[in-house]
């Protein structure tokens, strides 16, 4: 190898220099090694006892839920205490031993015990287990005495949520469950496995009201995570107790009323301050299933149930509104001057519109026809020819003049916004052009067209008041609002509005009415109401199936309020798959009416003191 | 430089590319993975905030790496000069321009980009102490002459850095300066005669400490003194790394850093997290990563063809010898809490990039067999060939 002297001094210089900064490097790396060893396993224990010595915890403390009471202060949801007995393992043959001496009090077999010192071996040995759930109250006092001789053993109180009126008041009041995925700006408490929100009705709505705050316990723990002191402690805020505008007696009539059918929805509106005093949905569902008695099967039951039993169907129920959407396409067309009260539309059973055929109800035709003889009769070619004139958009604008197609702050969460179609609706949602034969179905409620119950019920007290009726579950500070806070009034002539109403007693209190099976046939007491038998299946423009499957039937529908004369109350219902309207939602209607008059009858009768 | 000559050469340089080139690679790829797996963990379970963006920052210092490894070490050379100074300079700007981050002014905030510029000398001076040597004939290497002027390169950064205040980057600065003037043969009477003069200079470098600089030393020679003031940082160190044990509290389950007992553990004191969460087993591995990294660079060092090449692979192994080994001796409650991250693991941007930069120098200085076989390679045996 050629070399030069030059370079063979620096090279062997290099070597040496290098051998011995890469041996200081080796002997540094080595002394952090050696460190290392002493503090993570010649010290580990010492250190990992120090680890959890010095150990403060912060346990949230859940508040209590509020409670939801009905008009009359009857309790609808309230709290149940369940003590629990908790064990912090420590160590097992302690743990073993406080299990044993905590048997005989609460009744633990030797396999029980077993079980829990197999589970314990497989978490952290200070995470406390359950050991007994419900245990009762002299029990856990019992167990509070001996304690010094229990170490490890913990005890608790949790809350369940009782329904006391269950299937009655299910859908309203909903019910609460764990959450599902806590957001991280949730509040912290909410991560906690006993931790419940609302997940329907009510409790899901008023949430904010119900939930109350957390507290919060700091604690300093030792290595087993025993309590060694409290440091300091914040209590819980209590949630608010609501107080609901429905009657649960009333309710629970109408329910059973309405038990008759398998799946119907009724809403029943007090039209002067909003105050929704029934809300059904058949079938309904106990809630207590749920929390107090959970039952995994009985729920799975109920998810699979093809009637639904979970949903609200007066708030959640999407149905065309059918016939009973007349008072919409009539008053939008009065509004927007293109008939008047007295104009008569001749019907020949049938409408003709590029090329198509819309078919009247009644194939035989009403002949000629004016407003009123078409509420009255539910002439299907009347309101073909004024959706025409109208246009889908203004019937659209005064769809939600009249409350449909949107949803309440009233509450309850859950609420569906239903659809009412516009031409821009159309062109956003389906990217296609409207079509001038959707406004003609549209003008009977078909077609596109969906509402809730519920929207149906304010649609109907705000065409027996007139004013912009906001319906309510929740009793403002215990009582209805005064006479100076009505409703602002609507943007509609009262002329339009007066024979709209006209003609509503007249479907149901004159003999060619499609309504008279809601008269009622007590005292002198009016009722206005329109029916609806709206397709499920087919278009005005297909024939209907051959088929009598029960999906395929109509659904029959009654909207109503009374008495006419100086309206209180709107009603809704739906009867889903029911038929026609006339034949079997108004006789429904008809008794729903006479149970809430009765009701408000009794409520009438001046409290007598009973103080002599 | 035209571009497509650029990627024509680069593929070229990579195909070549010596067996210890891919071995720092994958050396670094692995370090910067054991950084994001603990990130994530540092926030529970999260890549938000810290591990998506330590694994963009890996991803940008590796493509800059690849980047560099086509250019010439003819250019770096003749950068080394203009670097250094605008290094400097910027470094005198900070006292005048640097935002205030916990007490110290350390950086320099130019609206699209804030950096420490301290950092950036960290690799400049290494360029420059590099560049210096490989122009520096043999013979003159222990002139007193030719002594001063590196100690006075690396002395003039060294005082503006320790006036931030920044003792940490300050010694680092100091620390590799003289070990690379070491390797480059300088004779060992000035190491002898400096070593002296620092145990004379003592008391006069701890009057010149900041107050929270002394208070650390003190609080290190004695961290029971002030358990929940300046001690706590080590105390709880301490705790968490026995709490670790042989095997670690397992992954994600570290008790005493998941509990925020533990400060700062997405930079400087990560590795006590990685060491309660992986146990001494754990610990032990990851040092062993970083030995591994440093030993193939001495081996870089050893075999470079260039001067330039040699003093560029002993910088960079000598930074994250530093970094490493400072870092878990830190944390370890050996020495004072400086502030030193734990190369490619700890959450740090400046930090990171000018690692990769040194890397990226040392690489791409060393794959360029053709640079400086006409000058004066420290290792006769392959200049001769």
């Amino acid at each position: 190898m050629e070399t030069r002297d030059g370079d063979d001094l620096d090279g062997r210089r290099l070597t040496r220099r290098a051998l011995i900064a890469g041996g200081l490097q080796a002997m540094a790396f080595g002394v952090i090694g050696v460190r290392l060893f002493q503090l993570q396993v010649v010290e580990g224990q010492r250190l990992r006892v120090l680890a959890d010595g010095n150990r403060v915890n912060v346990r949230p403390l859940l508040p209590r839920r509020g409670r939801i009471l009905d008009r009359s202060g009857r309790v609808l949801a309230s709290n149940v205490e369940r003590f629990r007995v908790w064990i912090r393992p420590g160590d097992r043959s302690r743990m073993r031993s406080s299990l044993q001496r905590l048997a005989p009090l609460i009744g633990l077999s030797d396999s029980d015990i077993n079980g829990l010192v197999e589970k314990a071996r497989a978490q952290p040995r200070n995470r406390a287990l359950l050991v007994r759930s419900g245990v009762d109250f002299q029990t856990i006092a019992q167990i509070g005495l001996r304690a010094p001789e229990l170490p490890g053993v913990e005890t608790d109180v949790a809350f369940d949520r009782a329904y006391a009126y269950g299937v009655a008041t299910g859908h309203v009041v909903g019910h609460i469950g764990g959450v599902d995925r806590p957001a991280m700006d949730d509040e912290a408490f909410l991560r906690l496995p006993d931790a419940r929100v609302g997940k329907t009705g009510v409790e899901l709505g008023l949430e904010r009201d119900l939930r109350g705050e957390a507290g919060q316990t700091r604690i300093e723990v030792d290595a087993r995570g025993d309590l060694v002191r409290v440091i300091a402690e914040s209590e819980p805020v209590s949630g608010r107790d609501v107080i609901l505008t429905i009657d649960a007696g009333l309710q629970q009539r109408v329910l059973d009323r309405l038990s008759s059918e398998v799946r119907a929805a009724a809403v029943v509106l007090d039209v002067e301050t909003g105050e929704v005093a029934v809300m059904a949905s058949v079938p309904s569902y106990d809630p207590n299933a749920l929390t107090l008695h959970f039952d995994e099967a009985d729920f799975a039951r109920m998810e699979r149930d093809p009637h639904k039993p979970l949903v609200n169907r007066a708030i959640a129920g999407l149905y065309p509104p059918g016939s009973t959407f007349k008072m919409v396409t009539a008053l939008a067309a009065l509004e927007a001057g293109v008939i008047t009260t007295n104009e008569r539309v001749a019907c020949s059973g049938a409408f003709a519109f590029a090329g198509e055929t819309f078919k009247c109800w009644n194939r035989g035709g009403h002949g000629s026809v004016d407003l009123a003889d078409a509420i009255r009769k539910s002439c299907d070619v009347y309101f073909y020819e004024l959706a025409e004139r109208l246009g889908v958009d203004r019937i659209a604008a005064m769809a939600k003049t009249l409350g449909l197609g949107q949803t309440y702050a009233c509450g309850l969460g859950g609420q569906k916004d239903g659809l009412i179609p516009t031409t821009g609706w159309k062109l956003a949602v389906k990217g296609e052009r409207w079509l001038r034969g959707e406004t003609i179905l549209a003008g009977i409620g078909q077609g596109f067209v969906l509402t809730t119950p519920l929207q149906l019920a304010v649609m109907t007290a705000r065409l027996a008041t007139g004013r912009a009726v906001v319906p309510t579950l929740v009793r403002m500070d215990g009582g209805p609002r005064g006479p100076g806070s009505l409703f602002p009034p609507l943007p509609i002539a009262a002329a339009g509005l007066d024979a709209v109403r006209r003609a509503m007693i007249g479907a149901v209190h004159a003999p060619d009415g499609t309504g008279g099976n809601a008269a009622l046939d007590v005292g002198d007491v009016l009722i206005a109401g329109k029916t609806g038998t709206s397709q499920v299946w087919s278009s005005a423009r297909q024939p209907a199936p051959r088929d009598d499957r029960y999906e395929l039937r109509d659904h029959a529908l009654f909207v109503s309020f009374f008495p006419a004369a100086s309206p209180r109350y709107a009603v809704s219902l739906v009867v889903e798959h029911g038929g026609s309207g006339g034949q079997t939602a108004a006789p429904l209607v008809r008794d729903i009416a006479r149970l809430v008059l009765a009701e408000a009858a009794l409520a009438a009768v001046p409290v007598v003191e009973s103080g002599r | 430089m035209r571009p497509m000559a650029t990627a024509a050469g680069g593929l070229r340089v990579l195909s070549g590319l010596p067996r210890t080139h891919w071995a720092v690679l994958a050396l670094v790829s692995l370090l910067c993975g054991i950084g994001i797996a603990t990130l994530y963990s540092v926030e529970g379970g999260s890549f938000q905030p810290w591990a998506e963006r330590h694994g963009l920052r890996f991803l940008v210092g590796l493509a800059c790496i690849l980047v560099m490894l086509t250019v010439p070490a003819a250019v770096w050379f003749r950068l080394a000069v203009p670097a250094y100074l605008t290094a400097l300079f910027l470094l005198v700007l900070v006292p005048v321009l640097g935002s205030q981050v916990l007490g110290a002014r350390r950086w320099l905030d130019f609206g699209f980009v804030s950096f420490q510029p301290g950092e950036l000398m960290k690799v400049a001076l290494v360029l420059m102490l590099a560049a210096y040597y490989h122009w520096l004939p043999r013979e003159r290497v222990s002139d007193a002459l030719w002594v001063a002027l590196p100690v006075l390169l690396i002395a003039i950064p060294a005082v503006f850095t320790l006036r931030q205040p920044d003792l940490g980057s300050a010694l680092l600065y100091a620390i590799t300066g003289f070990g690379i003037m070491f390797l480059a043969g300088v004779s060992a009477l000035y190491f002898a005669g400096a070593a002296v003069a620092l145990a004379a200079a003592l008391p006069l470098i701890w009057s010149s400490l900041h107050d929270y600089q002394r208070r650390r030393i003190e609080v290190f020679l004695d961290p029971g003194s002030d358990p929940l003031g300046a001690g706590y940082h080590i105390q709880q160190s301490k705790i968490a790394l026995g709490s670790g044990g042989v095997s670690g509290t397992g992954y994600m389950k570290g008790s005493q850093s998941q509990l925020d007992f533990l400060p700062e553990k997405h930079t400087d004191f990560i590795f006590t997290m990685f060491a309660e969460e992986w146990g001494f087993a754990g610990a032990v591995g990851l040092l062993a990563l970083q030995a591994a990294l440093i030993f193939v660079l001495w081996r870089i060092m050893m075999t470079a063809g260039s001067l330039f090449a040699q003093v560029l692979a002993a910088g960079a192994a000598l930074t994250i010898f530093l970094y490493a080994v400072v870092n878990a001796a830190m944390v370890t409650g050996l020495v004072p809490v400086v502030g030193v991250p734990m190369p490619f693991v700890s959450y740090g941007g400046t930090s990171m990039l000018s690692l990769m930069a040194a890397l990226g120098l040392a690489l791409s200085a060393a794959a360029d067999r053709g640079f400086g076989a006409s000058g004066r390679p420290w290792n006769g045996r392959r200049s001769g060939v």
